[in-house]
């Protein structure tokens, strides 16, 4: 714990400019996964396939059963696709849904999967459409939320459009940020139903609230006073005593606007002192998998009684204050909020408690 | 220049997609954002792959733009002093 | 039982016609010379320079809001916290992607942010709910046809998990390989339920 996998990469994937990034390597098995009568997944569903089964293992539940739904959570896919071939079968691949059926299909799961493509929230919406449908569906008692990710020259060559590449580690909330790195991942949560008269297992995680709002302010660019943010921190925290909240593990991906616009949000929802942090130092911002492998993690770190440091900041400085932990630590606390922000002004927020025998 | 001018207007009317306007609609020495045209950031970033893409111009960080794209004239300047292309 | 939202408005754009609550309010003539969607702009009036920036996808969900709210008294100003989007489609971006995969060849590389904005799907939500103001929910989904029944029940979870939404536009919109599919609604939580 504590290192970063983020690195340099020249020339790679025929970009002409450098870029930072945390990839897979190209050997890993987990990249070049086939079914069972041999046939070929693509780098995406590989991933995520991968991500499913150490889940429904860990679980012991079955996935092929009808009470099981798939949601995939990611931004772009199998894009890479369009560039990889002309061939007509080959670009299928690059509709969502076909991933997400082979996906699925993998685990002989009999339901339609669900794929969740609301840009950089997607893990979060994922998860909280995934909460709606076991809330009000009677049908399903699991619902398996897959956030997975690949990067491509389309990707990056796109944000390096954008100007929105660090040229070096990322460094959340600093004075001294100057932009995001990209990352690959693959993450998966299954969620179940429960009653309220059955006693859960100590340590389960909990989602006690999400909500999605809309900034209604611009496509590409955060609302600066963090309205959408704050209507859906308001959404989920009221009603709850936000002194058991140990962390905000906030979004964090060390833009300018987006660190700052976190920190506007964060300090009018009177939440300015509950410790902050950010793993985008760590894996760098996984796009669609973000909001389900940053859950995991932070769900693990309070498991644990800790709150992870948001690596990568040394100088805390936003457009309000905020209390970023620097240093891994431990918390009496025992709920996080999670806080997610996208393109489109679309903001995420979900929390969870832990479950502990008092 | 005028030549360079009015061809840059062109161009920043093709590339920004603003539709229906004509050249002799932009007045070379209003702000290009803020108030006249109401450009955007992504407009911005637009305008540096055209100094690129056009004229050869690499800009080594987004904010160098925010003096270059004063208005179309300053812009016709910079392009006259840097063109590589 | 009471229904627990109504359908105030639908409107439907095919490559061929436009309709609104089921009638026909203008069919795409060979006469035209600019593109069918720029053809739709004109003549329902609407005026949003913005729009000639869009891609595809989102002039078409431009388009599709535009027609359900045009009857409707609604706040234009303020930001409506109880209004919400919720749509879905087949192709995602494909249609804009493949036209930024052009900016990026090889022997001609030089990609475009303008164009790059608009490879995400859900930004049609977010260019309606900056026209109209609209900071409730905004959601996008990816399935392979208009799944009605999944529709009907995201909207029903959506009124019941927020007890303050009163408001929701949602539907299909899908634009792939010049095909256009928009068959969007508007809808209002029936107080009484």
């Amino acid at each position: 714990m504590g290192e970063s996998h983020l690195q340099s990469y020249s020339g790679y994937w025929g970009i002409p400019e450098p870029f930072f990034a945390s990839l897979f390597d190209e050997n890993d098995i987990d990249l070049h996964r086939s079914s069972s009568q041999g046939q070929a997944y693509r780098r995406f569903e590989s991933i995520a396939i991968t991500a499913a089964e150490s889940a429904f293992q860990r679980a012991e539940i079955n996935p092929d059963s009808k009470n099981v739904l798939f949601i995939i959570s990611t931004t772009k896919g199998n894009v890479e696709q369009l560039e990889k071939s002309q061939n007509p079968d080959s670009q299928c691949d690059a509709y969502l849904w076909h991933s997400a059926q082979r996906i699925a299909g993998h685990f002989h799961n009999p339901n339609t999967p669900i794929v969740v493509s609301n840009a950089c929230i997607s893990g979060c919406a994922a998860q909280l459409t995934a909460f709606n449908m076991l809330q009000y569906n009677d049908l399903y008692k699991h619902v398996i939320v897959i956030g997975a990710e690949v990067l491509s020259k389309f990707i990056i060559s796109g944000f390096q459009s954008f100007k929105a590449l660090s040229p070096e580690r990322c460094k959340p909330f600093d004075a001294n940020r100057c932009g995001l790195n990209l990352g690959e991942a693959a993450a998966a949560i299954i969620y179940s139903k429960s009653s309220e008269t059955e006693s859960l297992p100590d340590d389960t995680i909990i989602m006690e609230a999400g909500a999605v709002c809309n900034d209604a302010n611009h496509i590409s660019g955060p609302s600066r006073t963090g309205e959408g943010l704050l209507r859906a921190i308001h959404k989920v925290t009221k009603d709850f005593d936000t002194k058991r909240i140990a962390f905000i593990n906030a979004h964090g991906t060390a833009t300018l606007y987006n660190d700052d616009m976190e920190s506007v949000a964060i300090n009018r929802a009177g939440l300015q002192d509950i410790p902050v942090n950010s793993l985008k130092g760590y894996y760098g911002h996984t796009l669609g998998a973000a909001g389900v492998m940053e859950v995991i993690l932070s769900s693990i770190a309070l498991q644990n009684h800790n709150v992870l440091s948001s690596l990568g900041t040394e100088n805390p400085g936003t457009a309000m204050p905020l209390n970023v932990c620097m240093r891994n630590s431990n918390t009496n606390g025992d709920a996080f909020l999670k806080l997610i922000s996208g393109f489109g002004g679309s903001n995420a927020a979900l929390l969870f408690t832990l479950n502990q025998q008092r | 220049m005028e030549e360079l001018i009015y061809k840059l207007k062109e161009e920043i009317i093709d590339v920004l997609n603003l539709e229906g306007m004509k050249p002799e609609d932009i007045d070379e020495n209003a702000p290009l954002f803020g108030e006249g045209l109401g450009l955007d950031s992504i407009d911005a970033l637009e305008l540096i792959v055209l100094l690129e893409k056009n004229y050869g111009i690499k800009l080594k960080n987004a904010n160098e733009g925010k003096e270059i794209f004063k208005s179309v004239r300053v812009m016709a300047d910079y392009i006259n002093e840097h063109k590589t292309k | 039982m009471e229904q627990l939202f109504d359908i105030i408005a639908t409107c439907r754009i095919s490559d061929k016609e436009v309709l609104v609550n089921q009638e026909s309010i203008l069919h795409h003539g060979q006469e035209n010379e600019q593109d069918w969607l720029s053809t739709i702009y004109h003549h329902i009036g609407l005026q949003y320079p913005k729009f000639f920036k869009m891609d595809r996808l989102c002039k078409a969900g431009i388009l599709g809001a535009e027609l359900l709210l045009k009857d409707y008294t609604y706040d234009h100003e303020t930001v409506k916290e109880d209004w919400g989007i919720i749509l879905m489609n087949a192709a995602s971006s494909l249609d804009n992607d493949r036209h930024y995969q052009e900016t990026i060849s090889e022997d001609n590389y030089y990609p475009s942010p303008a164009v790059f904005v608009y490879t995400l799907a859900n930004i049609v939500t977010g260019e309606i709910a900056i026209r109209h103001k609209i900071g409730g929910e905004s959601s996008f989904y990816v399935m392979p046809d208009f799944d009605e029944e999944l529709m009907r029940e995201l909207l029903v979870q959506a009124f019941n998990a927020d007890p303050k939404l009163t408001h929701i536009l949602y539907g299909w919109a899908n634009v792939d390989h010049d095909l256009y599919d928009v068959r969007m609604f508007f809808c209002r939580r029936n107080m009484k339920a």
